[in-house]
């Protein structure tokens, strides 16, 4: 269902200099310094990498902070054009990547849920069907006209969650965002997300908890830098990346 | 087949559409005691402080015509332009947060301003057309009568829309690079408004000016509406030709600069 080939991710990390009065001056007298500078602020946040993901496999990825995991995501999900290789996705991909990116806080609970559902792709009519059960599950019908300015980080995570989860995506991607709102709805969250894992998609699975990864995913990649270190049978990479980290 | 896959993108995307055009109606008019009264009273009041300023103080005055209306007409025109390339020129980087997380096709920010901006326009032509209506009870010196000629104005509308969708692109898209651009345009604008007849009428010119002055697509666009309003005369086959190519080929060049230059916005967040 996804198939990444030879993947490679640059940013540069001195754009921000780039458009200044005085770095045009620089640039203008000396040519062959900017040169040089451009290739030292070269990051590649991933590099080379390829693996397939098949119908219906939860596939894990592990690693430190800045190895690469979100921008990976974020390939998969079409954010980001890779700057070399060929990313293919067949199917629709629902993409938890940050709850509530699209909320607007002048805007009610109500108005957020049609205006968050269209950026994540819904149609009118299932917004529609599926508005009862978004807000049951909330468990914020008596807010639902407030605006969400007015709303503690809580509520909007419920409200962002219950959002993103309603649907039976083809394809899903997630970054960490099980534990939200109070203890009950973090269990009540966890459950809702094994069922549609569980459910027979395909799920791309980004966690830091080695626990919840050996007991969600069929295949694991680890990675490194940008790079894949090793990828495979979920217990025997835990156990070698757990050991790495340790060392 | 380009046709087709434009079409079906927007189809799929036009949900979206809708819901960015009634957030933006809905946060403009939040807390407001008027809501959208405004949109129908604001070109009113402001039309009446121009017309005050122009015609009582500087004694501004166009031989043989309602200059009421002349004015007006001017005045919601430039105003819609003005307003909708500005807004989407904005738009992408506004909305930076979002396509830094979800994908969503980016042309969509740039037009839905256009479009949010286009319907206020509608509802300020009301007044628009209530002002012309009164000139027939004295308003202004002469009559502005209707005639079938108006059967025209939609198309020169909808040729300024994709005019103005077309420069609100290629802004928002040189806007990500460059955010100088939001200072200089708010100066160009302000330079456009004074070098198009808003106000004034293109005989106080000299005639080389006169000559340039037909190189200014607002100028035509305006030109056009009034021909038909105020001076009720049928436009040319000619002219509405240039309008359609001046709305098409600024909306192909938008297009094309955004297109090419739209993977790269996420470097620049």
């Amino acid at each position: 269902m996804i198939n990444i080939e030879h993947v490679s991710m640059r940013f540069n990390l001195g754009i921000e200099k780039e458009f200044s009065i005085k770095q045009a001056f620089v640039n203008f007298l000396s040519p062959k310094e900017r040169k040089k500078r451009k290739k030292k602020e070269e990051f590649w946040a991933l590099k080379d990498v390829s693996f397939n993901v098949e119908k219906g496999e939860v596939v894990g990825l592990i690693g430190s902070n800045g190895a690469g995991k979100s921008t990976l995501l974020k390939v998969v999900s079409g954010v980001m054009k890779p700057t070399k290789g060929k990313v293919t996705v067949k199917g629709v991909i629902s993409p938890m990547i940050e709850l509530g990116a699209g909320f607007d806080g002048n805007l009610t609970a109500r108005e957020n849920i049609f205006l968050n559902g269209a950026i994540l792709g819904y149609s009118k009519k299932f917004l529609t069907e599926k508005f009862d059960d978004i807000v049951e599950f909330s468990e914020l019908k008596d807010f639902l006209d407030v605006p969400v300015k007015n709303f503690s980080s809580g509520m909007v995570a419920k409200l962002a969650f219950s959002i993103a989860t309603i649907v039976n995506p083809e394809i899903l991607i997630v970054d960490e965002i099980l534990a939200v709102g109070d203890i009950k709805f973090q269990e009540k969250s966890k459950k809702k997300m094994m069922e549609l894992i569980k459910g027979g998609t395909t799920v791309l699975y980004v966690s830091h908890s080695l626990d919840s990864i050996r007991d969600l995913c069929t295949k694991v990649v680890w990675l490194d830098h940008g790079e894949i270190v090793e990828m495979g049978k979920t217990n025997k990479i835990c156990d070698d990346y757990y050991k790495e980290q340790l060392s | 087949m380009i046709v087709k896959g434009i079409y079906n993108n927007f189809k799929r995307y036009w949900f979206l559409m809708t819901q960015l055009i009634s957030r933006d109606f809905k946060v403009k008019y939040k807390r407001s005691v008027l809501g959208v009264v405004w949109s129908l009273l604001y070109p009113i009041l402001m039309m009446t402080v121009m017309a005050i300023v122009f015609s009582q103080m500087f004694k501004f005055k166009v031989e043989g015509i309602n200059y009421l209306v002349y004015l007006m007409t001017g005045i919601i025109m430039f105003n819609y332009f003005s307003e909708a390339s500005h807004a989407a020129m904005t738009s992408v980087v506004e909305n930076f947060l979002l396509i830094n997380k979800v994908y969503i096709p980016k042309y969509i920010f740039p037009i839905a301003k256009c479009m949010f901006v286009g319907i206020n326009f509608l509802l300020t032509l009301i007044p628009w057309l209530g002002v012309v209506a009164l000139s027939h009870v004295g308003l202004g010196e002469y009559v502005c009568h209707f005639n079938w000629y108006y059967l025209l104005l939609p198309y020169v509308f909808f040729c300024f829309f994709l005019f103005t969708v077309g420069v609100g692109l290629f802004l928002s898209c040189v806007s990500v690079f460059l955010r100088d651009v939001f200072y200089i345009y708010g100066i160009i604008l302000t330079m456009w408004n004074y070098l198009t007849p808003v106000f004034y009428s293109i005989e106080i010119l000299p005639e080389k000016l006169q000559f340039l002055m037909q190189f200014n697509p607002l100028f035509q666009f305006l030109n056009t509406t009034r021909l038909i309003v105020v001076y009720e005369q049928a436009p040319s086959l000619v002219t509405l030709g240039i309008l359609g190519a001046i709305g098409v080929v600024t909306l192909l060049f938008g297009a094309f600069i955004f297109r090419k230059n739209q993977d790269k916005f996420i470097y620049y967040v």
